[in-house]
């Protein structure tokens, strides 16, 4: 029987900031339907790793592997497999809250999204904000409607990074149960956080990180 | 006081009278002073530096409109007469127009969010507070108003005494009007009613611009050949009389102004926390951007604040999916800020209004300018995707490609606006070249990366500054002079649809930069 490709490998993994070592020899596997979590104080990496695996950071040595192919942001695999939520989102100033979903469902191919489009505002506690533009919302509302692009289009693996930043206490237990809802549905989840209660409830490993010299 | 002292207790004898507005200023110099790092020698350099500046500025300007006005005075011919006499027409509503809008933008009287919280929360007198505020931007209109006066009207050949009697007036109706804004700041209803005169004021400035753009399809032997006497001489009754009502015209209107000012600045009390914040954040975010020498960031910052202000509007479902989704979805966005649109329509006056003036050399490179002044607000989307790498992975596809895309609706505006210019421009090929540099140079400065200054940076008079700061104001436009460049160099009409058709090639087959 042959063992199973893993949907994310991360082997040897090496990353230079201003030629300091931050990650240095990072190993790990992610399969269909699990979810690891990247744990450890500020400075440590985190970040950078998912950086690098989503194609925003070069690692200076070792590989990623995307069901068995190295990970390539411009493949278009990649762009349709791979949702990701970093600090580096930010909104169309000009179009609602709806807007932006049913723009991002309709790029990634779906022409009917409005049922989808309703829904994941109603999941993510949005749907009286339907018409509001992003810069009216509050950090949390905003939050909210950064994890609901990631809701709205095609996925197989979702990298988050602190996806518990700004959510209060019920959205953080909302956003624990949609996670474990994600991981039934067989989606591999990676994601950053310093929330243990969100670790113990979502992941199924947990990879520690710790600054280096 | 020591701990074992126990919790602080309100003691009213603790508290004495509330001190001027003018007391806590000086207290503030002071302490700021305590913590200066610049010497005087330094500041006297800096401020040798400005004057230096602005007299050479102001000599080589000058010297420029002195020229400038001589010759156009030296035309005698009535369609030059027509023209003196409609330029007041556009040029004060449109002066006063923007003036309004650009006042009410930021307040007009301003405050930081640090004075709002520390100073305009005490109770001391608020008018006085806000006063250097509002001195300021009654010092800014007076200057913009004497400054276009002085320009608009020497430009056109008037006679140097009407230029001062204009200069006057026309300062005189800024003061006005900053006053106005002032008392329309104190609530939004006001507000609102302030912008409409200054819409309907824009539509009073197009009329004489319209005239004046379809009066080149006139024949022009109705004019040739007409002995006109010189401006001067039709103009000008008496240099004494002339003299003497521009002194009492002067005089009188500085004086109603001059009350009026003070009378304004007694109101400043009235000015709410919120709408003098408002002013401070968006002069804050412009001054930001201004440091980077970034127009798009400039743009992106009253873009911004336009949208927040706005705050909710009806959602709108899209069409089709990919490609189809997106150009669907930048229309929807154009027609969301129809003012852009009549902006960029009336515009369209500009190729036609240089044409009528006979100055046919200048027609593409002001359709050139005037049709990126229409296109590029029209890009906030790629700007968006440019500006935030995050978005571009949201979307799932390549930033070439987004970039593709969401210049289709911007372009197919660029074409019509360059057709609608044509019977100006004189060729389908020249139109061409123009709606080929605006959206080359529009997307190119849409898509620009800001300077960073995270990377390496060069050291300069003014400190590290990041590699090619000084070009970035120039970003876009060079690309619009490219294309433009066979159409002055008078090339066949083969080489001015060539030369853009590369540049239009090469632009969208890289890939843009992100930070």
């Amino acid at each position: 029987m042959t063992k199973a490709v893993p949907r994310l490998a991360v082997n040897g993994l090496r990353h230079l900031y201003a030629e300091r070592p931050v990650i240095e020899d990072l190993t790990f596997t992610l399969r269909a339907g699990q979810a690891i979590a990247l744990v450890g104080p500020n400075g440590a990496g985190k970040t950078t790793v998912l950086k690098c695996i989503v194609g925003s950071a070069e690692p200076a040595a070792g590989e990623i592997l995307l069901d068995g192919a190295p990970i390539d942001e411009r493949a278009e695999t990649v762009r349709r497999d791979v949702a990701s939520l970093l600090d580096d989102l930010d909104f169309f100033p000009d179009l609602t809250a709806a807007e932006h979903l049913d723009l991002l469902a309709r790029a990634h191919g779906n022409a009917e999204p409005e049922d989808l489009v309703d829904t994941v505002l109603d999941d993510v506690g949005l749907l009286g904000a339907a018409d509001q533009l992003p810069g009216s919302l509050s950090s949390g509302q905003r939050r909210r409607l950064a994890l609901a692009t990631a809701l709205v289009r095609p996925r197989k693996l979702l990298v988050l990074d602190e996806p518990e930043a700004r959510l209060d206490a019920e959205g953080v237990a909302w956003l624990a149960t949609m996670l474990v809802e994600e991981k039934k549905a067989g989606t591999s989840i990676l994601f950053a956080s310093h929330d243990a209660a969100l670790v113990d409830a979502v992941a199924d490993e947990t990879v520690t990180l710790t600054p280096l010299p | 006081m020591s701990a074992a002292d126990g919790p602080v207790v309100f003691d009213p004898a603790d508290f004495g009278a509330i001190p001027s507005a003018r007391v806590l200023r000086r207290w503030m110099r002071k302490v700021r002073r305590g913590k200066a790092d610049r010497t005087f020698s330094q500041q006297f350099e800096d401020i040798y530096l400005i004057v230096f500046a602005v007299v050479m500025l102001g000599a080589t300007g000058g010297n420029v409109l002195l020229n400038l006005n001589d010759k156009s005075a030296a035309c005698t011919s009535s369609s030059c007469s027509w023209l003196l006499d409609t330029v007041p027409f556009i040029l004060v509503p449109l002066l006063v127009s923007t003036m309004l809008r650009a006042l009410l933008s930021i307040g007009p009287v301003s405050a930081s969010r640090a004075t709002a919280f520390w100073l305009l929360a005490t109770p001391v007198d608020r008018a006085a507070l806000l006063r250097p505020s509002y001195r300021l931007v009654v010092t800014a209109a007076a200057l913009v108003g004497a400054l276009a006066a002085v320009v608009g009207w020497a430009l056109f050949g008037a006679a140097w005494s009407t230029v001062g009697e204009a200069a006057v007036l026309t300062t005189v109706l800024l003061l006005f009007t900053t006053c106005a804004t002032v008392w329309a700041q104190q609530s939004a209803t006001r507000s609102r009613w302030a912008l409409r005169i200054a819409d309907a004021l824009l539509i009073i400035a197009a009329i004489p611009a319209l005239l004046l753009a379809f009066r080149q399809s006139q024949p022009s032997s109705q004019t040739a050949g007409v002995a006109i006497t010189p401006f001067d001489e039709v103009q000008e009754p008496g240099l004494l009389a002339l003299d003497l009502r521009l002194l009492v015209v002067g005089v009188l209107a500085l004086a109603v102004a001059a009350v009026l000012v003070f009378v304004t600045a007694r109101t400043l009390d009235r000015l709410s926390r919120q709408t003098v914040v408002a002013g401070g954040d968006l002069l804050a975010g412009l001054a930001g951007a201004a440091i980077t020498l970034d127009v798009s960031l400039l743009a992106d910052v009253v873009a911004g604040r336009h949208w927040r202000l706005k705050g909710r509007l009806q959602s709108r479902r899209g069409r089709g999916s990919r490609a189809i989704a997106l150009i669907h979805r930048e229309f929807l966005r154009v027609l969301r800020w129809p003012r852009r649109l009549v902006i960029a329509f009336a515009l369209l006056i500009v190729p036609y209004a240089v044409a009528g003036t006979g100055y046919d050399v200048l027609v593409p490179i002001a359709a050139g300018l005037a049709g990126f002044g229409a296109v590029r607000p029209l890009m906030d989307g790629l700007r968006s995707v440019c500006r935030s790498i995050g978005l571009v992975r949201a979307l799932g596809m390549e930033l070439r490609e987004l970039r593709v895309i969401m210049s289709v609706v911007p372009g197919g505006f660029a074409v019509v606006w360059a057709a609608l210019a044509e019977p100006a421009l004189g060729s389908p090929a020249v139109a061409f070249a123009v709606a080929a540099g605006i959206l080359t140079g529009a997307v190119r400065q849409a898509s620009a990366r800001p300077p960073s200054y995270s990377g390496p940076l060069v050291a300069s008079p003014m400190g590290a500054i990041p590699p090619g700061l000084f070009s970035t104001p120039m970003r876009g436009f060079d690309l619009l002079l490219i294309c433009l460049a066979p159409v002055l160099l008078g090339l066949s009409d083969l080489w001015i649809v060539i030369v853009p058709s590369i540049i239009g090639m090469i632009l969208f087959s890289i890939s843009p930069k992100q930070n």
